[in-house]
């Protein structure tokens, strides 16, 4: 074909592109009318998590972020006002945010609320008005907790005096508030039974009477020594309580199903030439796969003080024979300091990991492969949920 | 404790507590206050209304009366505190003195090691509840703190 | 004696026995401590920083103090958590313009290398606005858990204030300690 002819055939296909068919208008049907409506979630699925996002930066605008962490998407938030708890419902139907809110924003009267999200919406159902006494921590698991039948929910008080409130979720109302002698948070610890820190290394655990009321309280035998080697707050979802672990590196784990709590013997995370040297740290410092008996800590190299610095490690370990499965190092992954962890509690187990900067990973929980990351999650990522 | 020697007493803390708390070196009990009590309790040992109890002229006040006594040795604050028995007898004491010397009274006996090591570590089930029996009690029998702080 | 008491007692001890007066013994303590302070560029703790993350899971470089109070390594700040007051309108031991000093506060030690000094100092918050968002710190020399409420800083120690959202946090100098 010759240069001209070629032109010109492009030039007719170019018109007849261009040109209707019918002559008059497009070349296909117009678009659908859309209608606004509301996304409904997804079903529910084990590789969800909550991101709590303390959002340090703008403190007053904490939010949880819903996050799948197989298809990444952000699937919604939950507002979260200033310094929150956050905890899920036994029966995972509810998100409990306790939070406080100034009614000038950042200024002006201070009213603190537990707010009642509904998981299978993220609408806010309800909320029950607290004295203004609540601990304004950074988020742990134990700023609110519900009893197992979540017939009561529990309310950290710091004011700085200690002590809890003892709310009824069905009702919405405040039943009452029990003094804790100087013991912080509440560590829900069987059928009306609330444990709390105490500073000489001993849980205090208050029995309610079915009206929420202090029916008798006991302190426990040392659980740690508080001078020596310091436990973290953030304890760590065990199959029947909770592990708590020290700045060196001492599990502490505890058997809250019976009648009082049972305190394990502790085991090392690190051996006799690694302690003091190694240590677990940061703001969710563990994380238990209950049914494979998996645990994930952030670990790092550092000195006195260092109890808040990120992992340039996780450690993988087994519960029962307490042996190291796998170290997996951070930086080749192009992550910085690891410093809160959570796994999902199903078969094919995902690692969720916040770093200092703010990402969030998603890691393979049984390979330690490195699956997503992202950084978009929040400012400050502090605490995982599983749903 | 004769008369004289209480006066002495009395004008040298009352002279302490004018001096006040800054540019001086701090040690023994002093420094106990400063490191384990006043972030709460203030340099003036005036408290927080509603949040945080004054030390000032009250805690003389809890001294008169053995429940008093026990209740100063076992709140949180006091029994908890890094401080050994003989110290916290010691900043116990200074407290008193220092803050509201005028009504330091010479019936009320300064704490010793022993009487802390007795008391302190007994648990307390409710702070605010035995507070506000002390204070009846104290003012059944005389002058009393306010039974809100 | 408690454990912190000791740590404490040791390290004034030694200290007093150098810097027992303003005098060229104090000079001396500095040389020989070899503690004498040049002003940081910032640049020089990003190389070091760098340096450190490139070796792996090497050993964080030995903390470097500096004398600027808009630096997260003042040496008045070795237990501070949050904002520095400094950045945000006020200054190292003062709240910013409008804003108001916690009630209550938690009250650490830092060991200052250019006089030699262990200091006891009282972190306020300054609170009743919102969160200043410049130079944000986190230290935590000797500090402890909640249940130590009285070393801890994480709480928030404005929540006893009328208004008690958090702007920033100060370290104020309360006095030389002793052992």
């Amino acid at each position: 074909m010759r240069t001209w002819q070629f032109g010109a055939v492009l030039l007719g296909l170019l018109i007849a592109l261009l040109l209707p068919a019918n002559g008059g208008g497009f070349a296909a049907e117009p678009l659908a009318d859309e209608k606004i409506s509301i996304e409904p979630l997804p079903s529910k699925s084990p590789h969800w998590v909550y991101v709590v996002d303390e959002a340090f930066y703008n403190e007053i605008d904490a939010r949880v972020r819903l996050f799948d962490g197989d298809s990444y998407r952000h699937l919604g938030q939950i507002d979260a006002g200033f310094s929150p708890g956050v905890i899920q419902s036994p029966d995972g139907g509810t998100t409990a945010v306790a939070t406080t809110y100034f009614a000038r924003g950042g200024h002006g009267e201070r009213t603190d609320v537990v707010e009642f999200t509904d998981n299978a919406t993220l609408a806010i159902a309800a909320e029950i008005t607290l004295p203004p006494k609540r601990a304004m921590i950074e988020p742990t698991y134990f700023n609110l907790g519900y009893s197992a039948d979540g017939r009561f929910l529990y309310v950290s008080y710091l004011t700085p005096a200690a002590s809890f409130g003892v709310l009824d979720p069905a009702a919405k109302t405040v039943l009452g508030e029990i003094d804790t002698s100087g013991c912080v948070l509440v560590i829900p610890s069987g059928p009306n039974r609330v444990s709390s820190l105490c500073d000489n290394g001993r849980l205090l655990t208050v029995t309610l009477d079915a009206q929420g009321h202090e029916a008798s309280r006991a302190l426990s035998a040392a659980l740690f020594d508080p001078d020596a080697d310091p436990i973290f707050v953030q304890g760590v979802p065990s199959t029947n309580g909770y592990a708590f672990l020290s700045f060196l590196g001492q599990v502490h784990e505890v058997d809250f199903s019976g009648a009082a709590p049972a305190i394990q013997p502790p085991w090392s995370l690190v051996s006799d030439a690694e302690r003091g040297h190694w240590r677990p740290g940061g703001t969710q410092v563990g994380a238990i796969h209950r049914r494979l008996g998996r645990l994930y800590v952030p670990m790092h190299r550092g000195a006195e003080g260092s109890h808040k610095q990120g992992g340039s490690e996780i450690w993988v370990f087994d519960l029962k024979t307490h042996q190291r499965l796998a170290r997996w190092p951070m930086k080749p992954l192009k992550i910085d300091a690891v410093i809160a962890v959570q796994v999902s509690q199903d078969e094919a187990p995902l690692l969720f990991a916040a770093s200092e900067q703010g990402s969030v990973e998603v890691f393979d929980a049984l390979t330690g492969h490195l699956r997503h990351v992202d950084k978009n999650l929040g400012q400050t990522p502090w605490l995982f949920l599983n749903p | 404790m004769p008369a004289a020697r209480r006066a002495l007493r009395q004008t040298l803390f009352g002279l302490a507590a004018a001096a006040g708390l800054s540019a001086i070196a701090l040690a023994g009990p002093a420094q106990d206050y400063v490191l384990n009590c006043m972030g709460c309790h203030g340099a003036s040992a005036e408290g927080v209304p509603g949040k945080v109890p004054a030390l000032a002229r009250t805690l003389v006040q809890f001294m008169r009366l053995p429940a008093g006594r026990s209740y100063v040795l076992r709140v949180p604050g006091a029994s908890n505190s890094m401080l050994s028995d003989a110290q916290l007898a010691e900043v116990l004491n200074w407290i008193a003195a220092h803050f509201g010397a005028a009504q330091l009274p010479a019936s009320a006996p300064l704490f010793t090691a022993q009487e802390v090591a007795v008391q302190r570590r007994t648990p307390m089930v409710s702070v605010q509840a035995t507070r506000s029996q002390v204070v009846k009690d104290l003012a059944a029998g005389g002058s009393a703190p306010d039974e809100h702080y | 004696m408690h454990p912190l008491d000791r740590l404490f007692e040791k390290s004034s001890r030694s200290l007093a026995q150098r810097t027992s007066r303003r005098s060229f013994v104090a000079v001396l303590g500095q040389v020989l401590t070899g503690t004498l302070l040049l002003p940081l560029l910032p640049i020089d703790r990003v190389n070091r920083a760098e340096a450190a993350a490139a070796a792996g899971a090497a050993l964080p470089p030995p903390h470097q103090p500096s004398d600027d109070p808009q630096s997260c390594d003042y040496w008045k700040y070795c237990a501070i958590d949050g904002f520095l007051c400094s950045c945000c309108g006020g200054s190292a031991h003062s709240c910013p313009p409008g804003s108001s000093a916690s009630v209550i506060a938690w009250i650490g030690t830092c060991h200052n290398p250019s006089d030699g000094r262990d200091y006891i100092v009282s972190y306020n918050d300054c609170c009743g606005k919102s969160s200043c968002g410049n130079c944000a710190c986190n230290r935590n020399e000797r500090e402890k858990p909640l249940y130590r409420l009285s070393r801890n800083n994480d709480f928030n120690w404005c929540a006893a204030n009328n208004d008690s959202n958090y702007h920033c946090t100060v370290s104020v100098i309360l006095g030389a300690a002793e052992q």
